[in-house]
C-alpha cells in the first residue's frame, strides 16, 4: 500500500462542508462540522479518532447509509447526497463494500452463500458467481469451509468471510469499522494482510476507522477526526 | 418491586408490541371462551328460570298420555280424594305478532300456594289481579317487563294466535315476582282462556302438586291410586331435567369450539412469553453471572407469564361479556330452532363463567409459560448465549417433541376406542390428537424447509432462500406460529368438511323423506278435523298422509313419538336401516310393530328385533322394534308407528300436520290457492310446497352453523395475531441483520418482499399441514363427537373447494400479517448495522 502517487483528477471521494448533528434529549451535539476531505482512488486511509468522534458517522455518510444535515459527498464522481435514499441503496450495492468490527454475516446462510448474496444482487452471472466464491474463498483460505454456518467459525475466520463478502462484487471503495477490533493480534496480522492483498489486486480505495496503531501502519494516510474535523495524524489539516 | 423483577418487567414495557400482542392472545382466547360460556348459560339459565316460574313449588306433576290429563281426575282428587295441594295447569305457546309466548293458564284459587306473583301496580293485590283475569275469556296477566317488551299497557287489547287461530285478549294486571325475569314471555290467564286458545277443552297439561318431603299425610298414594292408568306422578325437577338435557349436547360442542380457540391462543402465548425469553438470554446470562440462581429465573418468567395471563384473562373476560351477548342470540335462536323456545335477551353475568375464564386464561398461560421458563432457567452465566446454539437446541429437541406428539394420537385413539358413548371422552380425544399431530408439524416444516430452499434458490435466488431458510433456522419462533394458524385452519377445513357433509346428508335425507307434494299444517297446534275433511277433498289432491308429533313422559325420561298415516308413496321416504321394506311395512301396519329414529336407537341402544315399553291408556305396553330409520331430528331420536297403533293405545285423534300427494295433472299453485279458500276463516294455515319445506329446513340447518363459522373465524383472527406476533418478533430480533442486508445493497422493497415470501411460505405450510389434521378432525367430527352427541351417521364428502380454501385463507391470513412486519423490515435503517454492540 507504501509508496503510491496520487493524481488531482483521481479523487474517489470529496467531502465538502458536510456538518451532522444528532439529538441527545434537548441538546444538539454535532459529531461532523463543516468537514472536507478528499480521497484518492486507490489509496489506503486509517481514519483515527476517540470513541464517539464520529468516525462510523463518516462512515456511514460516505457510503450513503446516513445523510448529512449539510454538505456534500461526491463518490467516484456522483453526487451521493443529491440521490434519492433507493438510488443510494443501488449506488452503494454497486460501489461499496462493508467490513464490521463484529462481521455481521448472515447467520442463516453458509460461507460461500454470504458471498454470493452481494454478486447476485449485483446480477453477477452464475458462472462468474461460482468462479469468484472459488478464488474469493481460496484467497482467504476457507476454500475447505465453504459450506459451513458462520456461528461455527472462528472470529479470524469470520472477518476473513465478511472480507471476502466486501470485495466479491469489486467495490471502487472499501469500508471498514474497527475491522480488527475483535481479533487477537496475531489474528489481526492475517486480516491486515489479507485486507492489503485484496484492496491492491482490486484496485479498490480503503477507508478504515481504527484505534489500531498497527491497522494505522498498513495505511498511505492516517487522519484523525478531532472535534468534528478531520486533520492529518502528523498535524497536517 | 425488587430490582431483578423491575429488569424483567422494564423489558416487556420497552417492548409494547410484544406485550400488546401476548396480551391480545390471552384475551381473545379467553374471550371466546367465555362468552359461549355465558351464551350457553344465559340460555340455559333463561329457559329454567322460566321453568321455575312456571313449576313453582310443585314438587310433582300429573301427567297422563299425549293429549294431556283429563279435567274430571283434578276434581276428583280435590273434592273426593280431599287434596287441597294440588292446582291444573294448562300450558303451550302462543304468537303475539311475531313473537312466541308461553302461555300459563291457572285456576286463581288453587294457584297461591304454588307460585307466589306480587302485584307492583298501587292499591292492586294478588286477589285484585286473579279476579280481574275472571272478569272474562281473553284476560291475562303479565310482568312489566313483558308489557314493556310488547308495547302494552294494563286495559290494552291484543290479538293472540295460537293453532291457527285468532284469539282477543286483554292485559287486565302487571305482575311480578323475585327480579321478573322468570316471567320473561310468559302470560298467565285464566284456566279457560287457556284451554280455548290452546284447543284443550276438559282437557289439561298437567296437574302440579305440592308433597312435603315426608310425606305424611300419604298425598303420594291417594294420588296414584286414583290415577286413571295412564296417569303418572312425576317429579318435578326430573322433568325440567330431562328438557333441558336435550340441549345438552349441543352446549358441550359450542363450548367444544370455544376451547378450541384458547388452545389456539395457548400457541400464542409460548409464542410471546416464549420470545421474551429468547430476547434476554443476554439479560439473563447477566444475572446468572451475578448469582441469581436457576429457581430465581424460573420463577421470575414463571411470573411475568401469570402477570401477563391475569391481566390478559381480565381483559379477555371483559371482551367474553361483549361477545358473548352478541352470540347469545345466535345460541338462543338454535336452541329454539331445534330444543325448545327460549328467549332471552339479557347475557346474565355469572361469576362462575368469569371465574371459568380466569382460571383457563391463568392456566394456559401457565402452561404456556413453563417451557420457556425452564428454556431461561437453564440458560448458563455468561454474557452471550448465541441464537444459533437456542436453535440447535430447538432442533435437536424437535424429534422428541414429534415422538410425544404421536404418543398423543395414540392415547386418543385408545381413549376413542375404549370410551362407550362419552362425549366428553371424545371430545378429549379430539383435542389430544390436535395437540399431538400440532406437535409434529415443526419436525415437518424443517423436512420441508430442507427440500424447499434449493428449489426458492434456483427460482427466486439467494432472497427466496434466504426467506426460506430464515423459516427454518428460527423455527423455535417460526414453527409455534405455524403450528397456531395450522391448528385454527385445520378447525375451519374439520368443521367444513362436517357441515358439508351433515348438510349434504340433511338434503339428501329431506329429499328422500319429503314426498308429499303440498304440506299443510299450523303453528303450535294442531289442525280441525273437520277441516282436514274437507283439505283432502279438494280437488287435485290424490291422497294424503297425517302425522301426530308428541312427547310420552315417564320416570324415565320423555319419549317423541310420532304417528303416521302413510299414503302408498309414504312409504319409500322413510330410509329404513337394518332392515328390508318388505320385512317391515306388514308388522308396522298390521301388528303394532314401532320402527325408532337412528338417534333414539343409538341412545337406547336397540334396534330391529328389540322391544321398548311404553306407558299407554292400556298401561305400560310393549312394542316390537322392526326396524332403525335414518333421521337428523334434533331433539333425543322418535318412535314412529302407525296411526291405528297410536289410536288403539293413546286417546288422541288430533292430527298434526297433513302432506297431500297430488294427481299427475294438478298444478300445485291452483291447489294451494284453493286450499286457503276452504280453510279462509276456519283455521290459519301453513301451507308450504315441497320445495319449500325443504328451503326452510335447511335455512334452519344453516341458521344452526352461523356460531359454528364465527367460533372458527375467531380462532383463525387468533392465529393471524399468532403469526403477526411471530413476524414481529422475528424482525425485532433479525433488526440487526436486516439492517446489514440493507447496509449491502438490497432495497426496502427487496427486503419487503423477502418478509412477505417468508410469511407467505409460513402460511402455505401451515395450510399444507392444517389438511390432514383437518380431515382427522372432520372425521373424529363426524364419526364420534357427531354420533355420541346426536346418534347421527353420515358420509363424509370432502369436496376439493374445501381444501383449496383452506390453503388460500391460511395464506392469506400469513400475508395479511406479514404487511406489517414487511413494512417494519423495508424501514429498517442500515446504520444499525454498522453500530457495535
Amino acid at each position: 500500500m507504501n509508496g503510491t502517487i496520487f493524481a488531482q483528477d483521481d479523487i474517489e471521494v470529496r467531502i465538502r462542508g458536510v456538518s451532522r448533528s444528532f439529538r441527545e434529549g434537548d441538546q444538539l451535539h454535532a459529531v461532523l462540522k463543516d468537514l472536507d476531505a478528499e480521497f484518492i482512488r486507490g489509496e489506503t486511509v486509517a481514519l483515527k479518532g476517540r470513541s464517539g468522534s464520529g468516525k462510523s458517522t463518516l462512515l456511514n455518510i460516505i457510503s450513503g447509509i446516513d445523510q448529512p444535515d449539510s454538505g456534500q459527498v461526491e463518490v467516484a464522481g456522483l453526487d451521493i447526497t443529491a440521490m434519492s435514499e433507493r438510488d443510494r441503496t443501488l449506488f452503494r450495492r454497486k460501489h461499496i463494500g462493508f467490513v464490521y468490527q463484529s462481521f455481521n454475516l448472515v447467520s442463516t446462510l453458509t460461507v460461500a452463500d454470504n458471498v454470493r448474496l452481494v454478486l447476485e444482487l449485483n446480477g453477477v452471472s452464475e458462472p462468474e458467481i461460482a468462479e469468484r466464491i472459488e478464488e474469493l474463498l481460496a484467497s482467504v483460505e476457507l476454500a475447505d469451509r465453504k459450506n459451513s454456518y458462520p456461528d461455527v467459525l472462528s472470529s479470524g475466520e469470520q472477518q476473513r468471510v465478511a472480507i471476502a463478502r466486501a470485495v466479491a462484487h469489486r467495490p471502487s471503495l472499501l469500508l471498514a469499522d474497527e475491522p480488527t477490533g475483535n481479533l487477537d493480534d496475531k489474528t489481526t496480522e492475517g486480516v491486515l494482510e489479507l485486507l492489503d492483498k485484496l484492496v491492491s489486486q482490486a484496485g479498490s480505495t480503503l477507508i478504515v476507522a481504527t484505534h489500531s496503531a498497527r491497522m494505522a501502519s498498513f495505511c498511505d494516510r492516517v487522519l484523525e477526526l478531532h472535534d468534528g474535523v478531520l486533520v492529518a495524524a502528523d498535524g497536517r489539516d | 418491586m425488587p430490582a431483578l423483577y423491575r429488569a424483567s418487567f422494564g423489558y416487556l414495557w420497552r417492548h409494547p408490541w410484544q406485550l400488546v400482542l401476548a396480551l391480545l392472545g390471552i384475551c381473545t382466547g379467553v374471550s371466546v371462551m367465555v362468552a359461549v360460556d355465558l351464551a350457553n348459560e344465559s340460555s340455559r339459565e333463561a329457559f329454567l328460570l322460566s321453568m321455575d316460574t312456571v313449576t313453582g313449588e310443585a314438587t310433582h306433576q300429573i301427567v297422563q298420555g299425549p293429549a294431556g290429563v283429563d279435567e274430571t281426575l283434578y276434581v276428583r282428587l280435590r273434592l273426593k280424594e280431599g287434596i287441597r295441594s294440588i292446582a291444573p295447569i294448562v300450558a303451550g305457546y302462543v304468537d303475539i305478532g311475531n313473537i312466541t309466548m308461553q302461555v300459563l293458564g291457572v285456576d286463581p284459587f288453587a294457584e297461591r300456594e304454588f307460585r307466589p306473583y306480587s302485584v307492583p301496580e298501587p292499591g292492586v293485590g294478588v286477589d285484585d289481579a286473579y279476579r280481574r283475569m275472571l272478569t272474562g275469556p281473553g284476560a291475562v296477566v303479565m310482568s312489566y317487563r313483558t308489557a314493556e317488551s310488547l308495547k302494552l299497557s294494563p286495559g290494552d287489547r291484543f290479538d293472540v294466535s295460537a293453532g291457527g287461530r285468532v284469539h282477543r285478549a286483554e292485559l287486565v294486571a302487571l305482575i311480578g315476582g323475585g327480579d321478573g325475569r322468570g316471567f320473561d314471555n310468559l302470560i298467565i290467564a285464566d284456566i279457560s282462556t287457556a284451554q280455548i286458545w290452546l284447543d284443550m277443552l276438559g282437557r289439561l297439561t298437567r296437574i302440579d302438586v305440592k308433597i312435603a318431603q315426608d310425606d305424611e299425610t300419604g298425598i303420594a298414594g291417594k294420588i296414584r291410586d286414583a290415577l286413571p292408568i295412564d296417569g303418572q306422578l312425576l317429579n318435578a325437577a326430573g322433568r325440567t331435567r330431562a328438557v333441558t338435557e336435550m340441549s345438552a349436547a349441543f352446549m358441550t360442542n359450542l363450548t367444544a369450539m370455544s376451547l378450541l380457540a384458547l388452545l389456539v391462543g395457548v400457541f400464542l402465548i409460548y409464542n410471546s412469553v416464549g420470545f421474551a425469553v429468547l430476547q434476554r438470554r443476554r439479560l439473563i446470562g447477566v444475572l446468572r453471572a451475578l448469582g441469581i440462581t436457576r429457581r430465581q429465573i424460573f420463577t421470575l418468567i414463571l411470573t411475568e407469564g401469570l402477570v401477563l395471563g391475569m391481566v390478559g384473562a381480565a381483559l379477555g373476560v371483559l371482551a367474553g361479556m361483549w361477545l358473548g351477548q352478541q352470540l347469545l342470540v345466535l345460541v338462543s335462536r338454535s336452541i329454539s330452532d331445534l330444543y325448545f323456545v327460549v328467549n332471552v335477551t339479557d347475557v346474565s353475568l355469572s361469576s362462575l363463567s368469569a371465574a371459568k375464564g380466569l382460571v383457563a386464561g391463568l392456566g394456559a398461560t401457565v402452561i404456556a409459560a413453563i417451557v420457556p421458563a425452564m428454556e431461561a432457567a437453564s440458560y448458563q452465566p455468561r454474557l452471550a448465549l448465541t441464537r444459533s446454539v437456542l436453535e440447535h437446541k430447538t432442533g435437536r429437541l424437535l424429534p422428541i417433541i414429534a415422538i410425544g406428539g404421536i404418543g398423543m394420537v395414540v392415547l386418543a385413539v385408545i381413549l376413542l376406542a375404549v370410551s362407550g358413548s362419552s362425549l366428553v371422552a371424545a371430545l378429549t380425544a379430539l383435542f389430544l390428537m390436535i395437540l399431538g399431530l400440532a406437535l409434529c408439524i415443526p419436525i415437518a416444516v424443517r423436512a420441508c424447509v430442507t427440500v424447499t430452499a434449493p428449489i426458492a434458490d434456483k427460482v427466486g435466488g439467494i432472497t427466496a432462500r434466504l426467506a426460506i431458510q430464515g423459516i427454518g433456522a428460527s423455527l423455535s419462533r417460526t414453527g409455534v406460529a405455524i403450528v397456531a394458524l395450522a391448528v385454527a385452519v385445520s378447525a375451519t377445513v374439520g368443521v367444513s368438511i362436517m357441515v358439508d357433509s351433515f348438510r349434504g346428508s340433511v338434503s339428501e335425507w329431506l329429499g328422500n323423506t319429503l314426498r308429499s307434494d303440498i304440506y299443510v299444517g299450523v303453528a303450535r297446534g294442531t289442525l280441525d278435523a273437520d277441516l282436514v275433511d274437507d283439505l283432502v277433498r279438494v280437488p287435485g289432491v290424490m291422497d294424503y298422509s297425517s302425522s301426530r308429533r308428541v312427547w310420552l313422559e315417564s320416570e324415565t325420561g320423555r319419549t317423541r313419538i310420532i304417528a303416521l298415516k302413510m299414503a302408498p308413496g309414504s312409504y319409500a321416504g322413510i330410509d329404513l336401516l337394518d332392515a328390508e321394506p318388505q320385512d317391515v311395512w306388514h308388522s308396522f301396519d298390521e301388528e303394532g310393530a314401532v320402527i325408532v329414529s337412528e338417534p333414539y336407537a343409538y341412545r337406547h341402544k336397540v334396534g330391529r328385533g328389540d322391544t321398548l315399553e311404553l306407558n299407554t291408556m292400556h298401561g305400560d305396553k310393549i312394542f316390537q322394534i322392526a326396524a332403525i330409520y335414518r333421521s337428523y331430528d334434533a331433539n333425543l331420536g322418535a318412535v314412529l308407528m302407525s296411526r291405528h297403533t297410536y289410536e288403539s293405545h293413546w286417546n288422541d285423534p288430533a292430527i298434526g300436520a297433513i302432506g297431500l300427494y297430488l294427481s299427475p295433472a294438478a298444478i300445485p299453485d291452483e291447489v294451494i290457492e284453493h286450499l286457503r279458500k276452504v280453510s279462509e276463516g276456519r283455521q290459519s294455515l301453513l301451507i308450504n310446497s315441497n320445495r319449500e319445506i325443504r328451503d326452510m329446513s335447511l335455512q334452519i340447518f344453516d341458521r344452526t352453523f352461523i356460531i359454528t363459522d364465527v367460533l372458527y373465524w375467531l380462532a383463525v383472527g387468533v392465529a393471524i395475531i399468532g403469526i403477526l406476533g411471530a413476524m414481529l418478533a422475528l424482525q425485532l430480533e433479525r433488526g440487526r441483520e436486516l439492517a446489514v442486508l440493507r447496509a449491502i445493497g438490497m432495497t426496502p422493497g427487496q427486503l419487503g418482499t423477502m418478509v412477505m415470501v417468508q410469511t407467505g411460505f409460513m402460511g402455505l405450510l401451515s395450510g399444507l399441514a392444517a389438511i390432514p389434521l383437518g380431515l382427522l378432525m372432520a372425521w373424529v367430527l363426524i364419526d364420534v363427537i357427531n354420533r355420541r352427541s346426536f346418534g347421527w351417521q353420515m358420509d363424509i364428502m370432502v369436496s376439493p373447494e374445501v381444501l383449496g380454501t383452506a390453503l388460500v385463507l391460511s395464506v392469506s391470513a400469513a400475508v395479511i400479517a406479514g404487511i406489517f412486519p414487511a413494512y417494519r423490515a423495508a424501514s429498517s435503517q442500515p446504520a444499525l448495522a454498522m453500530r457495535e454492540e
